[in-house]
């Protein structure tokens, strides 16, 4: 997949409330379906669709085994919203440095005249 | 070629209404997110967050809705059949791309037909379930009352598209 889809799938998984409270709840560790489903108010159909959702983006990852599926999370796809801020920053730093090169600029000139 | 397959009406789901418009309006009204958007949820229950549609074999079907203020639900499938005015199929059971999906809990195939019945269309919308335990989840739920309240305000949607 190109790389403008997988951060589109990516930043979409991660734009809904519940979807992140449950990244929040596996980064503690692996958790079941229904384990997962606890904390909110829905019904589980709704839920699992919020899984699947996730689970497409890649940022988890699930086993069944016998009737239980467990989920994971995913590290490796975290990196694509990481990399992606990380560009930013660098780019609003190095303006950042610029603009205070030139003011610095400025207060030299105005103090030798 | 027939492309139909046998309906089980112990499984099957299906609902039929005939539209005062052409069938180019409703197969417009169908699969373009910004008309989809005005009849696929019951406007009584809330609203379509977010449609995203990629109209062929394959392609991605999602779906978010909102029940008043309340937390955002995801629906995403995978195009299966696109034959336009005529049949339009998807999945829940595949992502897009026809990629596997995970479900455990209730999956469906939808298939719409339209036909052209004198200046107006016969619109048939059928979701297909595994079995009758899920069917019956799907009735308790408030999916099939939905599914119906949703065809009424196609219905009408597509009558003022005219």
């Amino acid at each position: 997949m190109v790389q403008s889809a997988v951060a589109d799938e990516v930043f979409y998984a991660l734009s809904n409330a519940t979807r992140r409270k449950v990244l929040e709840q596996l980064s503690v560790g692996p958790a079941t379906v229904s384990e997962l489903a606890a904390p909110f108010d829905m019904k589980l159909p709704s839920f699992v669709q919020h899984l699947s959702v996730l689970e497409r983006s890649r940022l988890v990852k699930s086993k069944k085994r016998g009737r239980v599926r467990t989920y994971v999370i995913a590290p490796e796809r975290f990196k694509v919203v990481e990399d992606w801020l990380t560009a930013r920053r660098a780019l609003w730093e190095a303006r950042l440095n610029q603009f205070d090169q030139y003011v610095k600029q400025l207060k030299e000139k105005e103090s030798a005249s | 070629m027939s492309t139909q397959f046998a309906i089980n009406p112990k499984l099957d789901f299906a609902i039929e209404r005939f539209i005062d418009a052409p069938t180019r309006l409703v197969w417009e009204a169908l699969t373009k997110p910004e008309h989809l958007k005005e009849w696929y949820m019951p406007r009584a229950w809330g609203r379509v967050v977010r449609a995203e549609m990629d109209v062929r074999p394959g392609g991605i079907f999602s779906v978010d809705i909102a029940v008043g203020n309340g937390p955002e639900f995801p629906n995403v499938g995978c195009f299966l059949e696109v034959i336009p005015m005529e049949r339009l199929v998807w999945t829940s059971m595949l992502f897009p791309g026809y990629r596997p999906a995970v479900f455990d809990d209730i999956p469906i195939t939808a298939i719409v037909t339209m036909e052209r019945v004198g200046t107006g269309t016969r619109y048939v919308f059928t979701a297909l379930h595994r079995d009758e335990a899920d069917f019956e989840k799907n009735k308790e739920s408030g999916w099939q009352e939905g599914t119906e309240i949703a065809v009424d305000q196609l219905v009408e949607h597509v009558t003022s598209m005219k």
